[in-house]
């Protein structure tokens, strides 16, 4: 009934690995979640080729691989647009496509967006750390080995009955800017900080340096009137946290984060709004806005209906 | 005394008197294992530090003020500190030799100590495992005596050997994998504390007690090829 296909990566791109939801209820033991960065992204992409949420996906990054795929299958990309091709001849995104033994799978330009997320029909055959299929952000090679794509890496799918073709439709899209606002709830060390540093901290947007990488976005700038005079004792630390060094430099924590850290947290940005940050590059630029707990809860609902 | 805190929009943080002290943590630990007993649905981890609580939740399948009233239900019931469950005690062999103990020439600067006393200092006490955190299966162990304070590196290490112990502040751990750190090393346990190929990867866990002795290079080697041979018994670190 089924029959594995083969991914075989002929270039593997610049950052393209194996991620899942993420590796949750191992952070008391210092493993950081990983998991995709755009969640609703990976989401959608597993639902258009009618695969659990739960499966994983590739997660490709600005510079996309070529790969060779053996058999025949049906896949789905969304995300980040890096000009997609299939021998040659661009495919649409957001919907499924049957792909036919022999083909190359290649990308191109970014016209949008940096992450694309390319979901496969079927159950990956790929050993699992702790639960999950994502890339573990420490010795990856050692504990994840299937989930790092190298030159030559082989992925195979145990591929099943296709489905019906399904559309992801254009009005519910993303659409990516290369400025983004994005939504904060105070952190727990938010009443640390003077009137003068948080109204200059959401005076302004920030751009992303280029040491900005899955385990945290560093913002250029440095915050007004900050000069801790405590430290604060090492604490939890989740992603969307923002975290101001004692030089003042804002840092947004994400997937890969560790799990604790002793800096103030000034907010936190709303999980809903994580799957925008993903899509950012180094020099695109982030604004934020402080809202109230009933809105977060009303993103929250808005998450759910969209997905 | 428990502060809740909304954190982020699937997390809360429940925030204990902000010392690092054995007993606060004790009850922070107490808390979490309580939290990880009573399974509640939609709970979906936590993280505990020094005197903190970082608890997880599913905001669709549980609402924040529900949870905050079950853990302070919990909270009221919990064992005293001291009376908790029974703490493990691990004896932790530490080969202080210069292969190992990169950083003794510092250590010694900044503690004004002889190395024989530097060595003397850390294995004399019991020390705790307040939290796990930085990398996975990293301990962090405290509290050394005021004598052996020492400050991090300035410019860290691109890579620590695993299974380096170092001091950092009034602290000391011990580095489960190979990383960048900014730790002054002053030894090497043979000893994995970290194996990613177990069922259960991690040989410490917050409320754990370590305490470590000195060995010489020839018994490290020893030990270390036991431990790859599978003939080393693993019980004898248990007191």
């Amino acid at each position: 009934m089924s029959e594995p296909v083969i991914f075989h990566f002929k270039k593997p791109g610049l950052q393209t690995m194996v991620q899942d939801l993420g590796r949750v209820g191992f952070q008391a033991f210092g493993v950081p979640t990983s998991g995709v960065m755009d969640k609703s992204s990976a989401k959608i992409a597993n639902w258009l080729v009618g695969n659990p949420r739960e499966n994983p996906v590739l997660e490709i990054t600005l510079l996309g691989p070529q790969i060779e795929i053996k058999g025949n299958c049906q896949i789905a990309l969304t995300g980040g647009n890096l000009s997609p091709t299939l021998n040659g001849n661009p495919i649409p995104m957001y919907e499924t496509i049957q792909v036919d033994s022999g083909s190359i799978l290649s990308f191109g330009r970014k016209l949008g967006g940096c992450r694309t997320y390319l979901a496969i029909r079927g159950k990956w055959q790929i050993k699992k750390w702790l639960g999950s299929y994502s890339a573990s952000a420490h010795s990856g090679l050692e504990l994840t080995p299937d989930s790092i794509i190298q030159k030559n890496s082989s992925l195979q799918v145990l591929s099943q009955l296709p489905i019906s073709k399904r559309l992801y439709s254009k009005e519910q899209r993303p659409i990516y800017s290369r400025s983004v606002r994005v939504r904060v709830l105070p952190g727990p060390e938010f009443d640390s900080f003077s009137p003068l540093a948080i109204g200059h901290f959401f005076s302004r947007g920030y751009q992303l340096t280029p040491d900005s990488n899955r385990m945290g976005y560093r913002l250029d700038g440095q915050i007004k009137d900050f000069n801790p005079k405590r430290e604060v004792i090492s604490s939890g630390i989740i992603p969307g946290t923002i975290q101001i060094t004692n030089s003042g430099q804002p840092i947004i924590l994400l997937a890969d984060a560790q799990t604790t850290g002793g800096y103030f947290r000034l907010v936190n940005v709303i999980s809903h709004d994580l799957d925008k940050l993903a899509q950012l590059m180094p020099g695109d630029e982030v604004w934020f806005s402080l809202i109230s707990l009933e809105e977060a809860k009303e993103a929250l609902k808005e998450e759910k209906l969209l997905f | 005394m428990m502060t809740f805190q909304l954190y982020g929009d699937n997390a809360l943080l429940i925030n204990f008197e902000q010392k690092i002290d054995s007993e606060i943590n004790a009850q922070v630990i107490s808390l979490a294992n309580t939290i990880e007993k009573a399974a509640i649905p939609g709970v979906t981890f936590s993280i505990p530090a020094y005197c903190s609580l970082t608890v997880g939740f599913d905001p669709s399948l549980l609402k924040l003020d529900d949870l905050c009233d079950k853990i302070k239900t919990l909270s009221s019931a919990l064992p005293m500190a001291s009376q908790s469950s029974k703490k493990r005690l691990l004896k932790i062999p530490v080969c202080y030799e210069d292969a190992f103990g990169l950083d003794f020439p510092e250590v010694m600067k900044q503690t004004g100590l002889p190395r024989q006393e530097i060595i003397a200092l850390h294995t004399q006490r019991q020390f705790r495992v307040f939290m796990l955190g930085f990398l996975p299966g990293f301990a962090y162990l405290g509290t050394l005596p005021q004598t052996l304070y020492c400050s991090r590196m300035t410019t860290p290490r691109l890579r620590v050997p695993a299974q380096s112990v170092g001091l950092a502040g009034y602290q000391t751990g011990i580095y489960p994998s190979e990383a960048p750190g900014g730790w002054q090393i002053i030894g090497r346990t043979p000893i994995k504390t970290f194996d990613p190929s177990k069922g259960s990867p991690f040989l410490l866990q917050a409320g754990d007690i370590v305490q470590f002795h000195a060995i010489s290079v020839k018994e490290y080697l020893k030990i270390d090829n036991d431990i790859s041979s599978n003939t080393f018994n693993w019980n004898s670190i248990y007191e």
